[in-house]
């Protein structure tokens, strides 16, 4: 049995739009050495089958990219955002929440964990004494969500991206694998969300990051999804989507501010609120 | 830019050749600390050295003290390539002066990341 | 007297990152069929003994042309590149090396791993060792064996795998 060549170039393409990483012609035995396990999962009698299914489930396209990105994965990924969180985010959030001396994180689509606990890293050096901090992770995937509340990565894993210092500062050895400290692990909380639906009960946050995910989703739902982001970020908040993503073809509701070498995008506030007129859009 | 790659297994310096190269690298071997430190000696001031920590004559440990002590290779970058992943060992080899640790098995990515947060990704790798 | 070893998890966990990392994910490590063995042929083998606080020996034993893929891949060769008897007992060492020493990673330190010994045949081990885990692995068809002996004559240290951060 082997894979249809249309179906390889679909998967091929959705991989590369997502990870840049290619799979070129002579790599179709690995396409469908990764996807069988999950087309027999989903009751699909072959790759072929489970392919065509990709084109309509998200949610599939989502497992099936892990699969096949395997070790695709880092911490502080691209490092910008993270800079950008250093230098800017974080001090505006801490700027304005004087009162509550509290933060609030989301990180959506969060997979195995590294970017809640990169972030939880960040927080722990840059956090001021008498803070407090919390960074909600969700996701689709129980599997991931219970990854995440393990805080264990392979050495594999510990390998990418990840500073030595901060390596043995915030990790501890637990057999053949590292384990985030509690500390860390204290600051993470992890709860199931599906970002196709409505959405449960959230806080309000004060920094979201949205990243490499929307790419999975159609335009109405991407649009939606970022409407009722947009509902959970506090005015003074922000948005970070992966690097080659833009709200720019789709919906005014976000505005683009360069930070460093990402995007960062705030909420426009409805017209009328606090006063204020809605913007109009800077030319990008 | 120049790596001084020092390990006493040819295999892994071959692997480790690769991937430096790749990255526009010019590179110098040694099969233990001693060679190495005779290059350094000889003159050869590498950016980057990568070093195993288990090798004959002078291990990779031992050649980090010696090159942290001397002023002459105060801007060399050394960077442990080794088996040693015991989180005290990592402790012991930061605090003797190494600036970065990989852990064997690497992925070639994992040596690209970390040259990256050194700064040490040469800025145009030649065709 | 019990004698530690690594969990079988731990242990085939081991082995299956180094071998998928250096060589290729694109055959993967399965377990043998019970009773396999090594084939008729060559076969390399390799040790490298843990001395400290647990001492023991990890050794490798992998067919002559397991043990040459492995050293082309190694190496980044072409299949009718010319490979010496020093490549291979090279590689050979190399792999035994990584596994041993995420091993001894795995069990009560501190302890230093030895420079690997590579033979191409058996290696027979000193009687004062005793078996205590082992994994028989098939690679693209062929098998091989990676096994944890421990010092029988050794004190047993009670399990600490977590070290604090």
């Amino acid at each position: 049995m082997s894979i249809a060549e249309s179906s390889f170039r679909y998967v091929a393409d959705l991989v590369r739009r997502e990870t840049s990483m290619l799979y070129e012609p002579g790599k179709e035995y690995l396409v469908e050495a990764r996807l069988l396990p999950l087309a027999r999962e989903a009751g699909d009698s072959d790759v072929d089958v489970y392919v065509s299914r990709l084109m309509s489930d998200a949610a599939e396209r989502r497992k099936a990219i892990d699969a096949l990105t395997i070790n695709e994965t880092s911490w502080f990924r691209d490092n910008a955002p993270y800079q950008a969180f250093t230098e800017v985010l974080l001090p505006r959030a801490i700027a304005a929440n004087q009162a509550t001396r509290r933060i609030s994180i989301w990180s959506a689509a969060c997979s195995s964990g590294q970017e809640a606990y990169s972030l939880s890293m960040l927080l722990d050096q840059h956090l001021p004494l008498g803070w407090t901090a919390e960074i909600l992770a969700t996701d689709v995937s129980t599997a991931m969500l219970e990854r995440v509340k393990a805080g264990r990565y392979s050495q594999v894993e510990m390998n990418r991206g990840l500073p030595a210092t901060h390596l043995v500062r915030y990790f501890s050895r637990v057999g053949s694998e590292w384990e985030v400290s509690a500390d860390l692990r204290r600051i993470v909380t992890t709860q199931h969300l599906n970002l196709a639906t409505t959405f449960p009960p959230l806080p309000t946050f004060d920094i979201v990051f949205l990243r490499n995910v929307l790419i999975y989703f159609d335009l109405d739902t991407k649009r939606d999804i970022l409407r009722r982001v947009h509902a959970r970020v506090a005015p003074h908040g922000s948005l970070l989507l992966g690097s080659s993503e833009t709200t720019l073809d789709l919906t005014d509701s976000w505005e683009r501010e360069a930070v460093g070498r990402v995007q960062v995008h705030r909420p426009v506030q409805p017209a009328g609120a606090f006063g204020l007129a809605a913007p109009t859009r800077a030319a990008v | 830019m120049h790596a001084l790659i020092i390990d006493d297994s040819r295999a892994m310096r071959s692997i480790l050749r690769r991937i430096v190269t790749d990255l526009g690298y010019d590179t110098t071997e040694a099969e233990h600390g001693q060679a190495a430190l005779d290059h350094l000696e000889a003159g050869l001031v590498p950016d980057l050295c990568l070093i195993d920590w288990n090798m004959p004559v002078m291990d990779g440990y031992q050649f980090v003290q010696r090159v942290r002590d001397d002023a002459r290779w105060r801007d060399v970058t050394l960077m442990m390539v080794t088996t040693e992943s015991e989180h005290g060992q990592i402790v012991r080899a930061l605090a003797a002066g190494a600036h970065e640790y990989v852990i064997k098995p690497f992925t070639p990515d994992a040596i690209v990341d970390k040259l990256e947060l050194l700064g040490l990704l040469v800025a145009e790798v030649p065709a | 007297m019990m004698l530690e070893g690594p969990s079988f998890t731990d242990l085939h966990a081991v082995v299956d990152e180094v071998w998928t990392t250096f060589l290729g994910p694109e055959d993967p490590l399965l377990p043998a069929l019970p009773d396999t063995g090594l084939g008729e042929g060559v076969t390399w083998s390799a040790a490298t003994s843990v001395t400290g606080a647990w001492n023991g020996v990890v050794t490798i034993e992998i067919p002559d042309l397991v043990a040459q893929t492995a050293t082309e891949r190694m190496l980044g060769l072409t299949p009718d590149e010319v490979l010496s008897t020093e490549d291979v007992a090279d590689a050979v060492g190399e792999l035994v090396n990584m596994i041993g020493g995420n091993v001894k990673s795995l069990m009560p330190g501190p302890s230093a791993l030895s420079l690997p010994l590579v033979a191409r045949g058996t290696i027979a081990s000193p009687s004062d060792l005793t078996e205590v885990s082992h994994l028989d692995l098939t690679w693209a068809g062929s098998p091989l064996r990676v096994t944890v002996l421990a010092r029988r004559d050794a004190p047993a240290h009670t399990l600490d795998k977590r070290e604090s951060a």
